[in-house]
């Protein structure tokens, strides 16, 4: 059974705006791959994705935007990583066309709209920005789901531990 | 735990030994283990590393304290399901990366097994599609394999009588039961028993038990005369007094996590399970790094004189002598070292005066099966259901007593419900935001899935070669594939997906996706075949005791003896037959036979 997803089957956005790096990182380890600007959208889709809420932190509590720059920075093939900094970009383009300003510029409601948008095909992506929500919410949805937060906050996760007794019913 | 230190044993190549063996899995092991039982001094060939598998498989290490949440380093691909029907083998030819891998290095923390599974750039192979999995390191794929652990019985020894189909083993389940029982408690197995003439039961240690999900389908399957038992597993649950290496299960949950393996051997491994024990009876030699490329052959009597073994790090030859040749370095290798084999007395290939080295291939096929959702269990606290080293396992209910199918043989589901560490519904339930966080979370516990497993049939022309052209990175000719899928295997195939969705809808689970598809031959990991058994030396190459029909002091103890697939996955048969020869091996050369 795959629970995890294949390396690359991560990977692809593309850049755009300039604007300061979020505060996740320590001015000794900015992005390795992504330009602040590129890290900000990148860590902004990631928590639209999957938001804080009542029950957990989000991903960018988990550090979602991190894993994913890390991964990009030694992929094997520089085609994903251009194929990240382009679907970036088309994030960007698809925020001037609907509302006259890049993603970061625009106002959470905005952002929410763009981000709609590139999920209205999911299951039949055909436009490069569809194509590109489906790599950035594999990556999200993977590197959330095997952070610290994911598992042991979200999914409440209690095994991966030394059991005495198996759970479930015993057949008769 | 402690694990016999890194060494490699000084071969004595001057001495002959009472038997030599090629391969250190499930077959290797065993023979190791029985012959060194009988006081004869053994040598054990691995064409691999010896490894310190604990320090590889690293069962639970969480996924966010490692870099690449157990993938792989970026130089190295595995194949997917995929590139084995788009492009053509050898697959890793003109690959950028360094290192390609099998599809079993694909997905699950694949980092884990990176040093255990070949690497496809050194060992090449052509012809038609095929996903070949191999592990070259002491214990082979029993370090990862997945741990079903069934009987055959009469029912597929005896499948030809009954169909017409073929040819029936020259054993049947009398000759095979006192053995399968001897590999139970001495490797333990854990299951329920069912009493059922097709799935005889084991002597099973304490089983796994069943979540709702699967209690509904149980109980559904009931009333259909079918059967959904807990999944029998090589695990040992209850300990083994007299294995020091190896632990009981405490349902850690890290075998299905990763690519398999278990670092405190609860799961059989041949290395901790048979092979370590066999060196302390002080009569077993092992040399790992040695690939075997021919064996040797005295031209007198036409007997079987040793091996001729390659260093796989220096490149260096070296010949061993031995009184008895016992090859299992896996079905298709096994087949491949025979072919090696010619001399002026064997011109096609040691064994094989036959001309069935290598044909009546035969192995499992997969693809159908069905993914459901159990909706009562939506929103209900998750359960630790990856606790336990398997799930369930739906045994076989076609061409039992009733054979109205259009098809012959029959098929089994292995299948599981509930959480996992991963929910993987986090990458089909559309949409984002929290209402998409919150459905992930709800359903994860909620779906059931079971994928098939069926047989197929042995045929003649589905058989391998050598390559006249292509070698590997040891010079050693590879093997040429001729294996397709036919009739009997598409219609069966298409009865699985049906007869999965009917099994899900009678229990009142929501099917949400039936596939019908076959994946790649190869891709059950289950090959069989190539050296088959039998009581004619025009039809088979080995006897009942797999020994050669034309040099008898040569054995074959892997899967390559199997007549027919049967449905049921193959190790714990492999190693049943195994001791049974041994046994009968040792005696014979007690007596001088051999």
């Amino acid at each position: 059974m795959s629970y995890q997803i294949n390396r690359r089957d991560l990977i692809r956005i593309g850049a755009g705006a300039v604007l300061a790096a979020p505060a996740v990182f320590a001015a000794a380890d900015a992005p390795k791959f992504f330009t602040p600007a590129e890290f900000a959208i990148v860590d902004e889709l990631t928590e639209l994705i999957i938001p804080a809420d009542d029950h957990s932190p989000g991903a960018r509590a988990a550090l979602v935007a991190v894993y994913i720059d890390a991964r990009l920075a030694e992929a094997f093939e520089a085609k994903e990583r251009d194929d990240w900094r382009n679907g970036l970009q088309l994030v960007d383009e698809l925020s001037r066309k609907m509302h006259g300003h890049a993603f970061m510029e625009a106002s959470a409601d905005e952002r929410v709209q763009v981000l709609t948008r590139m999920a209205k095909n999911e299951m039949k992506p055909k436009a490069p920005e569809e194509e590109f929500f489906g790599e950035l919410k594999h990556a999200t949805a993977h590197g959330y789901y095997t952070s610290k937060i994911g598992i042991h906050q979200e999914m409440e996760y209690k095994g991966n531990v030394m059991l005495e007794e198996f759970v479930g019913w015993e057949v008769k | 735990m402690f694990l016999p230190a890194d060494k490699t044993d000084e071969v004595d190549l001057q001495k002959t030994y009472d038997a030599i063996i090629v391969g250190s899995g499930a077959g290797g092991g065993m023979a190791a283990h029985v012959l060194t039982s009988h006081g004869m001094q053994v040598l054990l060939l691995e064409a691999g590393k010896k490894l310190d598998i604990n320090k590889e498989l690293k069962s639970m290490e969480w996924p966010y304290d490692h870099p690449r949440r157990g993938d792989m380093p970026p130089d190295s691909h595995a194949l997917s399901g995929r590139e084995y029907t788009i492009r053509k083998p050898p697959y890793a030819k003109g690959s950028p990366y360094k290192h390609v891998y099998s599809y079993v290095e694909d997905g699950t923390g694949s980092d884990y097994a990176k040093n255990i599974v070949v690497d496809e750039k050194d060992n090449p192979y052509t012809g038609t599609d095929y996903a070949w999995v191999r592990a070259r390191c002491l214990g082979g794929k029993t370090n990862i394999w997945g741990r079903l652990a069934l009987r055959l019985s009469d029912y597929d020894f005896k499948a030809a009588s009954r169909d017409g189909y073929g040819e029936d083993w020259p054993i049947s389940y009398a000759d095979i039961s006192p053995y399968y029982d001897k590999v139970d408690l001495y490797l333990g197995i854990s299951g329920h028993k069912e009493n059922l003439p097709y799935l005889p039961d084991s002597l099973f240690q304490r089983a796994v038990r069943l979540n709702p999900a699967e209690v509904k389908l149980r109980e559904s399957l009931g009333k259909m005369g079918r059967v959904l038992t807990p999944y029998r597993a090589g695990v040992t649950t209850d300990g083994l007094k007299h294995n020091k290496y190896r632990v009981h299960c405490y349902g850690r949950g890290a075998c299905d996590r990763r690519v398999g393996g278990c670092d405190i051997h609860a799961a059989f491994d041949s290395p901790t399970g048979l092979i370590y024990p066999a060196l302390e009876t002080g009569n077993l030699t092992l040399r790992t790094n040695a690939t075997v490329n021919e064996v040797t052959v005295d031209k007198d009597t036409g007997k079987a004189s040793g091996v001729s073994f390659i260093d796989t790090d220096t490149g260096q030859t070296y010949a061993a002598k031995g009184r008895a040749v016992l090859l299992a370095a896996s079905t298709l290798e096994s087949a491949r070292l025979m072919l090696l084999s010619k001399s002026s007395l064997y011109p096609n290939g040691i064994g094989n005066s036959s001309g069935h080295v290598g044909h009546n291939f035969c192995e499992h096929l997969m693809g159908p099966g069905v993914n459901g959702l159990d909706k009562e269990m939506v929103g209900k606290p998750r359960t630790l259901d990856d606790g336990r080293p398997g799930s369930f396992y739906l045994a076989r209910f076609r061409n039992l007593e009733d054979r109205s199918q259009k098809f012959i043989r029959g098929y089994g589901f292995e299948g599981g419900s509930g959480t996992g560490m991963f929910p993987d519904n986090a990458f089909g339930t559309p949409g984002f935001g929290s209402a998409y966080k919150k459905t992930v979370r709800d359903y994860a516990g909620a779906f059931i899935g079971m994928g098939g497993f069926g047989e197929v049939l042995p045929r003649f022309d589905n058989f391998v070669e050598l390559d006249p052209e292509v070698k590997d990175r040891w010079g050693v000719p590879v093997l040429r594939f001729h294996i397709k899928f036919g009739d009997n295997e598409k219609k069966m195939a298409k009865d699985m997906a049906e007869s999965a969705r009917e099994m899900f809808e009678a229990a009142g689970i929501e099917v949400l996706s039936v596939n019908d598809d076959l994946l790649t031959e190869g891709y059950s990991i289950h090959e069989l075949g190539t050296s088959r058994m039998g009581s004619d030396p025009r039809k088979s190459v080995v006897n009942q005791f797999q020994q050669s029909h034309d040099v008898p002091n040569l054995l074959v103890v892997d899967g390559s003896t199997h007549v027919s697939a049967s449905c049921q996955n193959p190790t714990w048969t492999i190693m049943a037959l195994c001791w049974r020869s041994c046994d009968h091996l040792a005696e014979e050369l007690k007596k001088g036979n051999v």
